[in-house]
């Protein structure tokens, strides 16, 4: 318990956090705009319909927000590989000798930020796109697949927290796990999947996709997804193994 | 465990790295009692702060033991209200200011937040509560590392290089706090790398060289030493062969010049130049001061 607290306070305590929260709330409302006004006119039309008559494309506007992710990615990243840089390990592990509940700290307040951010993420792009959508013709907004979506989004957003702080953890380095970070959802991700058609769905990106019914990308159809259960498997997987392996270095290793 | 030993070092090795493996210490023993100040000394590199982060849990021995008050540092269930540890002075976040550094370590050590004025009092940092660490000047930095090692009012302080970065009015103010905490009944340790800096602060000496122990002792028997007396003459190598004929002391040349001649007084070797008739330049009995003796010891353990 007091771990906890002293995590909290440690996230309310300094001001990176925040300035990437803010930066993925101001990314997704960007990425609503483009998909309301810019993609559509690049491509109006398809199969003789406008795309923002597609209903799959108007849910795609609603799940935007799973475009803010690698800011959460980086958030996870920075909380831990700070503690490093500015070697605060040492407190921390000092008032916590035992060192897993501190670990286990960390993965529930970043988790939990990780689904706070995703619901505010899922509020900008829904008000969003109702904003921008109205007085256009358009596909309605599919109430009960945005609650699917805000679900997808929190346990998404939660797991990708996680999945940067495993990331930190093992390198430790915080130039280079944000640069690893960056360079995998950037370049590494898309690139896999241009080469091997069958490997999106199985990839943390394309997982996410599943769980947030996300099946356009810049207004095209990505490949085939799991359904939305495998998704949040596959993620849930991926946070399980990295985050063991990552536990179990830093439970082990010394911090000089 | 008798209570009378707040930290006992038994045996420990360290050694890090497989491949090109690094002993970082030595088969070290030794122990740090309550109501005096402890100087952890050794040059750079000797293994003092590796040693101090395993006797903080931070860093796992290789073989041996690091017992506070008999038990691991991590079986300790207040760790923080038993020992108080300032390991770096740049161990804060810079963003964070030193109120929030504090109640950072206050919650994970379960510590009421109304310690945090109280130690800052204590250290002189109350003007600077709300300001961010990375303003701080390395002096400041020192004191917010002591505050946040007072948190606890813990029995035990582990201070690595306290000293370091402290102009002479800190370090004044540093010996004094420590004088104080000894007092109370606390057992201090700090490490240094320089005798001078804590000769006036501590009671005991540890001294390690190479990972190794040199020397435990009350810090008067290591300036005492062997009575010495230092002469200078026209003719040094007929005097020391005429001391050593005389009197059977040895005679060996000094580091500046002359001769130190250990176990004579001054009186007789002025004796034996005025037989032999060697014309003396100097004579004086000779007291070695604590840096070179300090250097000597931790020097002899190198070169051996």
């Amino acid at each position: 318990m007091n771990a906890l607290r002293s995590e909290i306070r440690k996230l309310t305590s300094t001001k990176l956090t925040w300035w990437l929260a803010l930066a993925s709330f101001a990314f997704t409302a960007l990425n609503v705009v483009l998909l309301v006004y810019l993609v559509p006119t690049n491509a109006q039309i398809r199969d003789n319909t406008v795309l923002l008559e597609l209903p799959d494309y108007v849910t795609s506007i609603v799940a935007a927000c799973g475009s803010a992710s690698v800011f959460i990615l980086l958030i996870g990243v920075l909380g831990l590989t700070g503690e490093y840089r500015h070697m605060t390990i040492t407190a921390t592990f000092l008032a916590s000798p035992r060192r897993w509940p501190v670990l286990l700290s960390k993965a529930a307040v970043f988790g939990v930020l990780g689904a706070l951010l995703g619901i505010v993420n899922f509020a900008v792009s829904y008000a969003l796109a109702r904003l921008t959508l109205a007085g256009k013709v358009h596909a309605p907004i599919d109430t009960s697949l945005a609650g699917k979506i805000l679900l997808g989004v929190m346990l998404g957003f939660a797991i990708y927290a996680i999945l940067g702080m495993a990331v930190g953890a093992l390198l430790r380095n915080q130039i280079a796990a944000v640069i690893i970070a960056l360079v995998w959802v950037l370049l590494v991700q898309p690139l896999l999947g241009v080469f091997f058609s069958w490997a999106p769905k199985w990839l943390p990106g394309g997982a996410l996709d599943s769980i947030l019914h996300q099946s356009y990308q810049g207004g095209r159809t990505t490949a085939d997804l799991l359904p939305a259960w495998g998704g949040a498997l596959v993620l849930i997987g991926y946070a399980v193994v990295l985050g063991a392996i990552a536990a179990g270095t830093t439970l082990r290793r010394d911090v000089t | 465990m008798s209570s009378h030993v707040a930290i006992e070092v038994r045996g420990l090795n360290k050694t890090f790295g497989s491949r090109k493996p690094v002993r970082a210490v030595r088969d070290l023993s030794f122990s740090v009692a309550p109501g005096k100040v402890t100087g952890f000394l050794g040059p750079n590199g000797s293994g003092k702060t590796t040693t101090l982060r395993t006797v903080l849990g931070l860093v796992r021995p290789t073989s041996g033991d690091a017992l506070i008050q008999g038990q691991h540092y991590s079986q300790l269930a207040h760790p923080q209200r038993v020992v108080g540890a300032a390991l770096e002075a740049s161990g804060v976040h810079p963003g964070r200011t030193a109120q929030a550094h504090l109640q950072v370590l206050c919650a994970a050590g379960g510590i009421p937040y109304d310690r945090v004025p109280a130690v800052l009092e204590e250290v002189g940092l109350t003007e600077a509560a709300s300001r961010k660490v990375g303003g701080f000047s390395l002096g400041m930095r020192q004191r917010l590392a002591l505050a946040g090692a007072l948190l606890g009012d813990p029995a035990i302080l582990v201070l690595d290089e306290p000293a370091n970065g402290l102009d002479p009015e800190g370090i004044a103010w540093l010996r004094h706090t420590l004088r104080n905490l000894a007092a109370e009944g606390k057992a201090v340790l700090i490490s240094s790398h320089v005798l001078s800096e804590v000769q006036l602060t501590v009671d005991d000496v540890v001294i390690i060289s190479k990972g190794a122990l040199v020397t435990q002792c009350p810090l008067a028997e290591l300036s005492a030493g062997p009575r010495q007396v230092l002469v200078r003459s026209a003719d040094d190598p007929s005097l020391a062969r005429a001391i050593n004929e005389e009197s059977g002391n040895a005679a060996s040349p000094a580091p500046g010049g002359g001769l130190l001649v250990t176990g004579a007084d001054s009186a007789a070797i002025g004796r034996i130049a005025l037989t032999r008739q060697i014309p003396l330049i100097e004579l004086r009995e000779h007291s070695a001061d604590l840096e070179s003796v300090f250097l000597e010891l931790t020097h002899a353990e190198v070169s051996a």
